[in-house]
């Protein structure tokens, strides 16, 4: 069930996130909010360890959630963005051919000898995410985010598994890499495609909600820290509504941050409907949605029809 | 393990017992649970010990659902099992719950048989030969789908709605293996080409300068692969419907498994089909599917059905450059401003929309059911599909390119395509 190197999480992650509200704590610290059942669903990812897959709408922070993680162990995020036609070549690790032809022309015009052995070394070693991750020298393990694993295709997905699983690298010329610190891995996907069930099965899941107006409103004043008091949630209860309405692309968190930057900036200290129609374009980005949205007006947005 | 923890809520129950018990009772409702699951709650709930409701919830649920869609059943045994205070191992009896996804095999009802058996064929379409149809596609006729003979040839023009119910046995077996093909488009992904116009393709040129020793060095070139377009079904299984998904179903299956296709059924909602279907066994994938829709033979949703479609799945990537197939005779509840509405959204991500309507063979059929009406604008072809035969047209339509001007320049006049 688990691989060889996890026996479980070592002693520095261990004195670090002793428990879950330790973990919600620290990230509070580095900025990133969570509630209590996604502490508990990176908690279990770092301490079991097993790698955990994230699903949620567009906008509510699945890649932040890993790059607040890496910022909470103070170890490297190693990032890989997956697409359709991914390859070994371009996840793993490939060799830096440019560099061989030309070492060997170098060598011809200087007339030395050049090994095979030369050529085939490290510095000609091109290391893609997948690689740094498992060789990561600690002390404390990195954390891998593969983004988007939808994207790719399933025999790359498999494939990704098989390496994490035995957290060891075979390359021919090279030799073996095995990982001191196995990577904890993190996994995001759009649902664009049913995932492997072998996938699945290796993987803890959580589903992240969108979060409340309360909460959106904290984390828009972490993020723009000059806006007055009483805009931050006033953005977010508009975000909000809007959201209750039928759109293309419903604005997210990133829209909110975006919005309340854009109205500080124009000195806007309330939220009222001159200032929501000179901003509209920072929040819908969609003909039809601005159309929806223009029909129940700016004074409904801002919530004037109860004053 | 062995310490289960001081502050247990529930004073007598051990980690491992607690974690099998609610594992099992999870798999009694229908959620794939695999036994090492509960291995990892166990060990999960020694790292966070259940002092509160929430600490058990949130770990049991990050360890054991694996898919958001898992998430209702699972609050409600969670409920069940918890809120109750039940012990976990008495509700082993729980005959409430579900029964198992799979355990029990449900048989779609068919409709009647409104046709005495020995009917002769009654072609009512009967200009539609395999290679008739040059206009609705370039593709080469000879990959004509039909290319396999067959002893049933009498059963080729019959109308689904037709058939007799021994016939529908047969003419599912012979629809499952039409094979629909999608037009290509260009992948990431490269392969070698001896075309010197094409990129240089330096990863490949040095691996074959290695098997030479390094010294001759042989330029290779390559150029990007084409993939076939992913293929969308969407298949209505409502009332008006039915005597044409017994066969449509078949068609569905037929293409998850051979083509790769994603199959989705709606009728008053959507349900996403393509894990199902996807069972070689055709008997135990058409159960399987009866199983997981629930509203067969219902009314029909269509604005709300593809606007869930294009929400939750085709904005998400799946309907972008697909091909969508809509099996579908219109029909349907909400107004037709809505249909044309959310067609409109589906015919911005898609490459091509093909509806597949069986009723368009009858002779004096007008696309004047409000949803046809207002969905026709939006579509790239117009095919019945009613019959054997006419799945050629089908075919056909599916495996068409896309014309190269970019104005669709498209209304009920050119229903005939």
């Amino acid at each position: 069930m688990t691989g060889p190197a996890r026996g479980g999480a070592e002693d520095d992650v261990l004195q670090r996130i002793p428990d879950v509200a330790a973990l919600q704590a620290a990230l509070d610290d580095v900025d990133y909010l969570v509630d209590p059942g996604l502490a508990t669903a990176l908690f279990l990812a770092v301490r079991l360890p097993q790698p955990i897959l994230l699903e949620g709408e567009p906008g509510v922070g699945k890649t932040e959630a890993a790059k607040a993680l890496a910022r909470v162990l103070d170890t490297p995020l190693y990032r890989l963005q997956c697409y359709e036609g991914i390859d070994a070549g371009e996840a793993l690790y490939e060799w830096n051919y440019p560099r061989q032809l030309l070492g060997i022309r170098l060598a011809e015009v200087r007339d030395a000898r050049l090994d095979e052995t030369e050529l085939f070394g490290p510095e000609y070693l091109l290391r893609r995410p997948l690689l740094k991750a498992i060789e990561h020298t600690g002390p404390r393990p990195a954390v891998l985010l593969l983004d988007e694993i939808d994207r790719a295709d399933a025999e790359f997905e498999a494939f990704t598994f098989e390496l994490l699983a035995e957290a060891a690298v075979t390359i021919p010329e090279l030799g073996t890499v095995q990982a001191t610190h196995p990577p904890i891995v993190i996994l995001t996907s759009n649902r664009t495609r049913d995932l492997h069930d072998a996938l699945t099965r290796r993987c803890l899941y959580h589903w992240i909600d969108y979060p409340a107006p309360e909460r959106i409103a904290e984390i828009v004043r972490r993020r723009v820290p000059s806006s007055a008091e009483p805009i931050a949630l006033q953005a977010a209860s508009a975000i909000t509504r809007l959201r209750s309405l039928d759109m293309d692309k419903p604005p997210g968190i990133a829209e909110a941050i975006d919005w309340v930057s854009a109205l500080t900036i124009l000195g806007v200290e309330r939220l009222d409907v001159r200032a929501v129609d000179q901003t509209w374009g920072t929040i819908l980005k969609n003909r039809d949605d601005h159309d929806l949205a223009l029909a129940r007006g700016a004074g409904w947005l801002v919530g004037d029809e109860h004053g | 393990m062995a310490d289960p923890g001081s502050a247990l809520a529930v004073p007598t129950v051990d980690a491992a017992g607690l974690a099998v018990g609610f594992s099992t009772a999870l798999r009694r409702s229908g959620l794939p649970v695999p036994p090492d699951r509960a291995a990892r709650l166990a060990e999960a709930m020694r790292l966070i010990p259940p002092h509160a409701r929430d600490a058990l919830y949130w770990t049991s649920r990050v360890v054991l659902v694996s898919r958001r869609e898992q998430l209702p059943v699972f609050d409600a045994v969670f409920a069940a099992v918890f809120d109750g205070m039940l012990d976990p191992a008495d509700s082993r009896g729980d005959t409430s719950a579900p029964p198992p996804i799979g355990g029990e095999i449900r048989t779609r009802p068919t409709a009647k048989d409104e046709r005495p058996s020995n009917a002769a064929a009654s072609p009512q379409h009967p200009t539609m030969s395999p290679g008739g149809d040059s206009e609705g596609g370039a593709g080469p006729e000879r990959e004509a789908i039909l290319a396999m003979a067959s002893p049933e040839e009498h059963l080729h023009d019959v109308a689904f709605a037709e058939l007799a119910a021994d016939e529908v046995a047969e003419m599912r077996r012979l629809v499952r293996k039409i094979v629909l093909a999608t037009p290509t488009r260009k992948s990431r992904r490269t392969q070698r080409t001896p075309h010197r116009s094409a990129r240089l393709d330096l990863r490949r040129t040095v691996r074959a300068a290695h098997r030479t020793g390094g010294d001759s060095i042989r330029l290779i070139y390559s150029q990007r692969r084409t993939r076939s377009r992913r293929l969308v079904l969407l298949c209505d299984v409502s009332a008006s419907m039915e005597p044409y998904t017994r066969v449509f179903l078949s068609l569905l299956q037929g293409s998850v498994v051979g083509a790769g296709a994603e199959a989705f059924v709606f009728s008053t909602r959507l349900t996403r089909l393509t894990r199902q279907l996807a069972t070689r066994n055709p008997d135990q994938a058409l159960a399987r599917a009866a199983s997981a829709a629930s509203d067969w033979a219902g009314g029909t949703r269509l604005a709300e059905s593809i606007r869930s479609f294009v929400d939750d799945h085709g904005r998400r990537g799946l309907a972008r450059g697909a091909v969508v197939v809509v099996l579908s005779d219109g029909w349907a509840h909400d107004a037709p401003e809505l249909v044309g509405e959310q067609m409109a959204r589906l015919s911005r991500l898609a490459y091509r929309i093909v509806w597949v309507n069986p009723r368009k063979v009858a002779v004096d059929y007008q696309p004047l059911v409000g949803g046809m009406a207002a969905a026709l604008p939006y579509c790239d072809a117009f095919v019945s599909g009613h019959s054997y035969r006419a799945l050629t047209e089908v075919a056909a339509a599916i495996r068409a390119n896309r014309p190269s001007h970019p104005e669709r320049q498209r209304g009920p006049d050119n229903a005939t395509r």
